[in-house]
């Protein structure tokens, strides 16, 4: 019974480690090519814990790494490789490029289990945000219906 | 052996040259672009959202049936921040793939305010489309959409607005109009 319990406690912690490789590989990417540190967000895990509860926009959980002082020269080729490395086993969905706003945004998706997840990085003059959210079903496929718009709606 | 590989390599050789591919061009207009978006709903994409579609609910279900049949959908949109700023020889390029009689051009508008748009049919047997390409280039904005797949005339009108996918007015399919 015990290795059974294990066995699902592995798996689950599995799931859960796979779930995040894809946020942590690309806070790393963006903390290497940028050579700076996420920023601490104080009570992250209320904020979590209130998503997890309230599910606003069918959201069930997120991971947020804020980035500041960033220095972003605008190498939108750059950004590219950095994303296609980090984001190895999603489906990119969305890329926008504004040079009026200085914003790069990128959104990928992939399957968690029974529901899906959405990594999202958006790149500013000075400024990065790296984001990935547990979406219910019904919000990957409103997404899904108007990628540009969601693209623009996390870029503005 | 060899000569089974051989057919093989070529068969798919084939496919691969069939699929229309966005010109590296595009990257440079990115590049110049005040702002471009580039959606890409992939094979495995459209699988992934299809999955999840019940086949319970009568609007998924349709859904679920539509994009059974695609593979892919593409699109790349650029707003410049004036005219000039990509050429036609930008837009030729892309469509220099577009050739019949594969490939058969349904609606062109041209206006002299320099708004063209085209719609392109891949040939498929019988009502159904092997694939569609919309290019609409305004002075300061150019959008490409690639639809790769099977999908009939009533699903492809159904498709627009979705999926990154501008609205599209075609005719219904004769069948569908003698029942309306």
């Amino acid at each position: 019974m015990s290795t059974r319990l294990l066995a699902v406690f592995l798996a689950a912690s599995a799931a859960a480690f796979g779930a995040d490789r894809e946020f942590d590989r690309l806070v790393k990417a963006v903390e290497s090519r940028f050579g700076v540190q996420r920023t601490h967000i104080p009570l992250m895990g209320v904020a979590n814990f209130f998503v997890k509860v309230a599910r606003p926009e069918g959201a069930t959980g997120f991971k947020l790494a804020v980035f500041e002082d960033l220095r972003f020269d605008g190498d939108g080729a750059a950004l590219d490789r950095i994303m296609a490395d980090a984001s190895e086993g999603l489906h990119p969905l969305v890329r926008v490029r504004s040079r009026r706003d200085h914003e790069w945004t990128y959104i990928y998706t992939g399957e968690a289990g029974k529901s899906a997840k959405m990594l999202i990085a958006t790149f500013e003059r000075n400024e990065a945000t790296v984001i990935e959210v547990q979406l219910s079903i019904d919000a990957l496929l409103r997404s899904l219906g108007d990628p540009a718009r969601t693209g623009k709606m996390f870029a503005k | 052996m060899r000569i089974a590989i051989a057919f093989v390599a070529a068969m798919l050789t084939s496919a691969w040259a069939q699929e229309i591919k966005m010109p590296p061009a595009f990257d440079k207009l990115a590049a110049k672009a005040e702002e471009s978006v580039d959606v890409t709903l992939d094979s495995n994409m459209l699988q992934l959202a299809g999955k999840f579609l019940s086949d319970k609910d009568a609007d998924q279900a349709k859904a679920k049936k539509i994009i059974s049949g695609l593979k892919g959908i593409y699109v790349r949109s650029f707003e410049f921040a004036k005219e000039g700023e990509y050429s036609a020889a930008d837009v030729d390029a892309f469509r220099a793939q577009l050739q019949a009689p594969t490939w058969s051009r349904i609606v062109g508008v041209t206006s002299k305010h320099g708004e063209n748009n085209e719609v392109y049919f891949r040939t498929s047997a019988g009502s159904q489309i092997g694939g569609v390409v919309i290019i609409a280039a305004e002075p300061k904005e150019l959008t490409i959409v690639c639809l790769s797949g099977t999908i009939s005339v009533d699903d492809l009108a159904d498709l627009g607005g979705q999926f990154g996918i501008p609205e599209v007015v075609l005719p219904k399919s004769k069948a569908k109009g003698k029942e309306e």
